[in-house]
């Protein structure tokens, strides 16, 4: 079977295969959905996630914060409100205490925003160079304040695709930092989303929503058309845009609908309710730029498509494996 | 210039694809050089704004599709030497050789390094002087001055760690073989933007004169494709055959001299294989006796052996232009993206990845 590749981890069609092979061990797995978390009996949710980011530091960020926001945001799509986390670390030997502690101290800032307590952790440390630096993994609770369930066995032909800030933010700033780029006003858009979509929870028509890490918002619409079995167009023009990640895309030959981000949500809803979802959404700082960018469709089943700019259209898909810089 | 409701660059592209419209009367065969246009075609999805009668097929303009496999091999070779590091541009790590790639060789522990410039791979070789730095160097003569650069700068500082594979190419000879092929039988090239800053328009010009063919440089964006494309299908129409550059705000026509005389300084010609193509006369650039002292192959002493293609892989008239990627029999069955066979695959811009990635192989399904 060959040793597993970074691509294994990168969120596109590599790691869904990983996943099946992982499921298949198991003999008791009927919660597992493949939706963002977990939903438990009694009205709970459940979500886990590592987070081995490099560099630990980044404009926008830190792992400390990237680890709350991360599975907090796991949470928040499905309509649960983030409670408990737990919270593991595994530090390389020698890795300066003092770091270690502003990376805490930022993450419990999140906690605090949001009053989530930290009710159990681990940590160990392992030899020089058995890690690199610092890995988190955070466990968080919440508990469901939308009836009935959020989820794509909800989406109908004619809802709309919301978007809540420009993808692939996050992305873009970790790729400029680990090739050496400087690009001014770069920045991630990690960022708690309970506090924004928390609001839009009373909405009849919405449907379901999705966190764009991994594989981004391209992926995201990818497994939702598949897992729907309807087709999804979207209009390129109507996509928000951040020209400082975008140049990095540009520079560095990625499609920004690949790029993860950490603070972006894509937002099922009905065509009525569409309008409405867009004003709440720009109420909070995070959703400025949210907009409509799309539809579901019966044309087209499980296939997502693309009305560029230049007025062409193109199937979106899914990335395959690790996102390399091109060479020109 | 703010755009109006009747300037927007769709408006613009439409009214350049209903001109395409007319002008094309009979079917001609375009070619787009440059891996950078058939990927911004595919994206911008601009295959299904032209007419049916203008048959777009994608050149050998991607580096890392015309790399040969015993190229990789030697690559992949080096990787697993003793105290070696390998410095390499993104997209050839998943390229297999023969064997393995540079990516498993990753994974089971080798030391390569992923680098967006050959300046990177020059600072990696300063910050750690017990390794030895290998520079993987691919690329035209777009990225060709970058590494004779650094091969000079090297040699002023005096570094002893840092060596070149150097597997540099150059696009005019290619084209000259395309053209004399008699199988390809091409009306026009969409000639590649990045390439002809550096090159200038002179090294094309054999094109129109001795073979009849259409060119026109074009830059990157849709509406400049659009524009490239009308301005061969126009002369194709008017039999008034030139190399038209309608990217004049970044190619000059005498190109980019001092680029050049640094390529010039550091590499001389040679006959050297292309992946799918053969070997090419004149095609390579290699580096001079003056610095075989960063000349990996040389001081590693590293083999070239010609090895077979893939069974049944078509890499090669994919790349000539005289099929379409599915028709291949290995595209999208044993040849995917996951598990590439040929190098057309392998690169975001290789053409099998593109048709596979934007069309799910057979024709566009969102064509109504």
């Amino acid at each position: 079977m060959g040793g597993l590749t970074i691509g294994h981890g990168a969120g596109g069609r590599l790691t869904e295969e990983l996943i099946s092979l992982i499921l298949d061990r198991f003999r008791k797995t009927p919660l597992a959905d493949r939706e963002d978390c977990a939903l438990l009996p009694g009205g709970l949710a459940v979500t886990i996630d590592g987070y081995t980011v490099s560099p630990l530091s980044f404009q926008g960020g830190d792992i400390g914060k990237l680890s709350v926001c991360g599975s907090a945001n796991d949470l928040a799509v499905r309509g649960a409100r983030p409670l408990f986390l737990a919270l593991g670390v595994i530090a390389e030997e020698g890795f300066p205490l003092e770091d270690l502690l502003v990376y805490m101290e930022s993450a419990s800032l999140i906690c605090d925003s949001m009053d989530i307590a930290l009710v159990t952790g681990d940590s160990k440390v392992v030899p020089r160079g058995q890690a690199d630096e610092l890995f988190l993994t955070t466990c968080a609770i919440g508990k469901i304040e939308r009836e009935p369930v959020l989820g794509v066995d909800n989406l109908k032909h004619g809802d709309s695709i919301l978007v809540t800030c420009p993808p692939g933010m996050h992305g873009a700033a970790i790729a400029a930092a680990r090739y050496g780029l400087k690009v001014h006003g770069l920045a991630s858009d990690c960022a708690p989303l309970w506090p924004m979509v928390e609001k839009v929870l009373p909405l009849k028509g919405l449907r379901c929503m999705r966190d764009c890490t991994r594989g981004g918002l391209g992926t995201v619409l990818c497994e939702w058309a598949e897992a729907s079995g309807l087709g999804i167009e979207i209009e390129e023009e109507k996509v928000p845009r951040d020209e400082p990640s975008l140049s990095v895309c540009e520079l560095l030959g990625f499609d920004p609908l690949h790029m993860a981000g950490e603070g972006c949500a894509a937002v099922a809803v009905s065509a009525e309710d569409a309008e409405k979802a867009v004003a709440i959404l720009r109420q909070h700082p995070s959703g400025e730029m949210a907009s409509i960018i799309g539809k579901v469709t019966e044309k087209h089943p499980r296939l997502v498509g693309i009305h560029t700019i230049s007025g062409g259209t193109r199937l979106v898909d899914k990335p395959v494996g690790e996102l390399l810089p091109r060479i020109c | 210039m703010q755009d109006t409701p009747s300037n927007t660059p769709r408006e613009r592209i439409a009214k350049l694809s209903r001109a395409l419209d007319r002008i094309v009367d009979r079917r001609i065969k375009v070619m787009e050089v440059c891996g950078t246009h058939t990927v911004s075609i595919f994206r911008q999805g601009l295959r299904s704004l032209l007419p049916a009668s203008l048959e777009l097929v994608s050149g050998p303009g991607c580096p890392v599709c015309v790399t040969d496999q015993a190229e990789i091999d030697a690559a992949v070779s080096l990787a697993r030497m003793e105290g070696i590091t390998v410095a390499t541009y993104g997209d050839m790590i998943k390229v297999p050789g023969s064997g393995t790639s540079l990516l498993e060789e990753r994974s089971r522990g080798m030391d390569v390094r992923v680098v967006t410039s050959a300046d990177q791979a020059l600072s990696l070789a300063r910050n750690c002087r017990d390794r030895t730095v290998v520079l993987i160097a691919v690329g035209f003569e777009t990225t060709a001055p970058a590494t004779a650069s650094v091969i000079l700068d090297a040699r002023s500082e005096g570094l002893e760690n840092f060596l070149v594979l150097d597997l540099h190419k150059s696009v005019p000879p290619a084209l000259k073989a395309l053209a004399s092929d008699p199988l390809v039988k091409l009306d026009a090239f969409l000639l590649p933007g990045h390439v002809s800053v550096i090159t200038g328009l002179t090294p094309y010009r054999f094109l129109p004169e001795e073979h009849g063919i259409a060119c026109a440089v074009a830059g990157f964006e849709a509406e400049e494709i659009m524009i490239g494309l009308l301005e061969t299908a126009r002369q194709v129409k008017t039999g008034r055959l030139a190399v038209a550059s309608l990217y004049s705000r970044a190619v000059r026509p005498e190109g980019n001299p001092a680029a050049r005389a640094v390529i010039e300084k550091v590499f001389t010609y040679a006959d050297a294989p292309w992946r799918g193509l053969g070997i090419i006369p004149s095609s390579g650039y290699v580096i001079r006796e003056e610095f075989a002292q960063f000349d990996a192959l040389k001081r590693l002493d590293i083999p070239l052996s010609a090895v077979p293609p893939p069974e049944g892989c078509l890499c090669g008239e994919v790349l000539r232009g005289l099929i379409e990627p599915p028709s291949c029999p290995l595209f999208g069955c044993e040849c995917t993206p996951n598990h590439p066979v040929g190098p057309c695959m392998v690169s975001t811009e290789g053409s099998c990845a593109a048709f596979l990635k934007f069309h799910q192989g057979g024709d566009n399904p969102w064509e109504d």
